[in-house]
């Protein structure tokens, strides 16, 4: 399978539930499907064979010994070595990997300059945790319903669109530049910042921007997580449940979670 | 957002339920999904099971799925807050320092060493 010229097709058939002994509501098998397709296909910076080899190597972490020592280690960055990787990957890029998804509790600030500092663009770098939190999303997804993960889909050839957001700018608040609404009120240069301009309606909250430096991951990060979550419109309507766990109950199992993972946001 | 839900119901939620203390805390089938959420991302195997099968036997199969869509979307968006290093807003800094300080929460960002109240670097101060 190639890419056609022009908006590539996402539509994908590598995901299903319908061998789960329960229903899946329709909405997600979508969403899933729509997220496996675009990790198959070339992203903003990335190819799609690399998007899929990262995928790849999100499931290796658990296998990884340094990962591990790293995880008992009173500080992780006092513990050196190689990761056990499939070895697709540069050494560099799996530490990345590796990293946000055995400790990012404890990832800081000094890390993530190095990471930039040993050679990895901060563009190449927001793509790489969209990807990991995609692939992270679904598998996790799958094991709380004791289903097997999904196999990865085949990569689709074709060229990243290499295309930075002129609006998104370091302002001291996060690691990585994001895209500010009010800097999406005027004339825009791209479809990507446009189309961000239409989803987020003026919603400030940081993690809807946190991937905004590459503005196609951010809305397809968050049309996942809308789909799994609730959409923002529905987050603070406590006057009617749209799920079928209530309100307090949706918050009690994210907010466990995030303690879990010791993640202050 | 279970403060600003609890507010809203008028009904008193435990908040301690977070950070690991027993019991429903006033919220329907609390002290299951907080297990649930435990066993997805511990590696007893057996025991998601048999949590598993207790969600499905006393809610349902509309209510597991959800459940687990909440636990998946959780589990990556911590990934994405971490990795990126956002910082809290600070409304929401406002509105939560109290329970953030209660329950010890503030140490996750300590431990990373940011500042965990980011109107304290605009000299705000926390609450």
């Amino acid at each position: 399978m190639t890419a056609a010229a022009g908006a590539p097709s996402f539509i994908c058939m590598t995901i299903s539930y319908a061998q789960a002994p329960f229903a899946v509501r329709a909405d997600i098998v979508a969403a899933h499907q729509q997220a496996w397709s675009r990790l198959a296909h070339p992203g903003t910076w990335l190819p799609g064979a690399t998007r899929v080899a990262i995928a790849a190597e999100v499931r290796q972490t658990p296998q990884c010994a340094l990962c591990l020592r790293r995880k008992q280690a009173l500080s992780p960055y006092g513990v050196d070595g190689r990761h056990d990787s499939l070895g697709v990957l540069s050494e560099r890029i799996v530490e990345q990997i590796h990293r946000i998804v055995s400790d990012p509790g404890r990832l800081t600030r000094a890390w993530f300059d190095g990471v930039v500092a040993s050679g990895t663009p901060d563009t190449e770098y927001v793509e790489i945790v969209g990807v990991v939190a995609t692939v992270v999303s679904i598998d996790t997804f799958c094991r709380a319903l004791g289903l097997p993960a999904h196999a990865l889909p085949a990569p689709v050839s074709g060229e990243p669109l290499r295309r930075r957001p002129g609006t998104a700018r370091q302002r001291g608040e996060a690691w990585v530049p994001m895209i500010h609404p009010k800097d999406l009120e005027g004339e825009l240069e791209t479809p990507e910042e446009r189309k961000l301009a239409t989803y987020w309606g003026g919603v400030l909250a940081n993690i809807r921007r946190a991937l905004s430096l590459v503005p196609e991951e951010a809305y397809a990060w968050f049309q996942l997580v809308e789909t799994q979550y609730l959409p923002g419109r529905w987050m603070r309507d406590f006057a009617n449940e749209y799920r079928a766990i209530t309100h307090a109950q949706i918050e009690l199992i994210a907010g466990r979670v995030s303690v879990l993972n010791q993640c202050f946001y | 957002m279970l403060r600003e839900s609890s507010k809203a119901k008028g009904e008193a939620y435990d908040l301690s339920l977070l950070t690991g203390t027993k019991g429903d805390g006033n919220i329907p089938n609390g002290a299951l999904l907080v297990a649930f959420a435990e066993a997805v991302l511990g590696d007893n195997d057996r025991r998601l099971q048999e949590i598993q099968a207790a969600i499905r036997d006393k809610m349902d199969d509309a209510a597991f799925v959800d459940a687990a869509a909440i636990v998946a979307t959780f589990n990556a968006i911590d990934r994405v807050a971490d990795a990126t290093g956002i910082p809290i807003e600070d409304s929401k800094a406002a509105s939560t320092a109290d329970v953030r300080a209660a329950l010890g929460i503030n140490a996750f960002a300590e431990q990373r060493g940011e500042i965990a109240d980011p109107r304290e670097r605009a000299g705000v101060g926390r609450i």
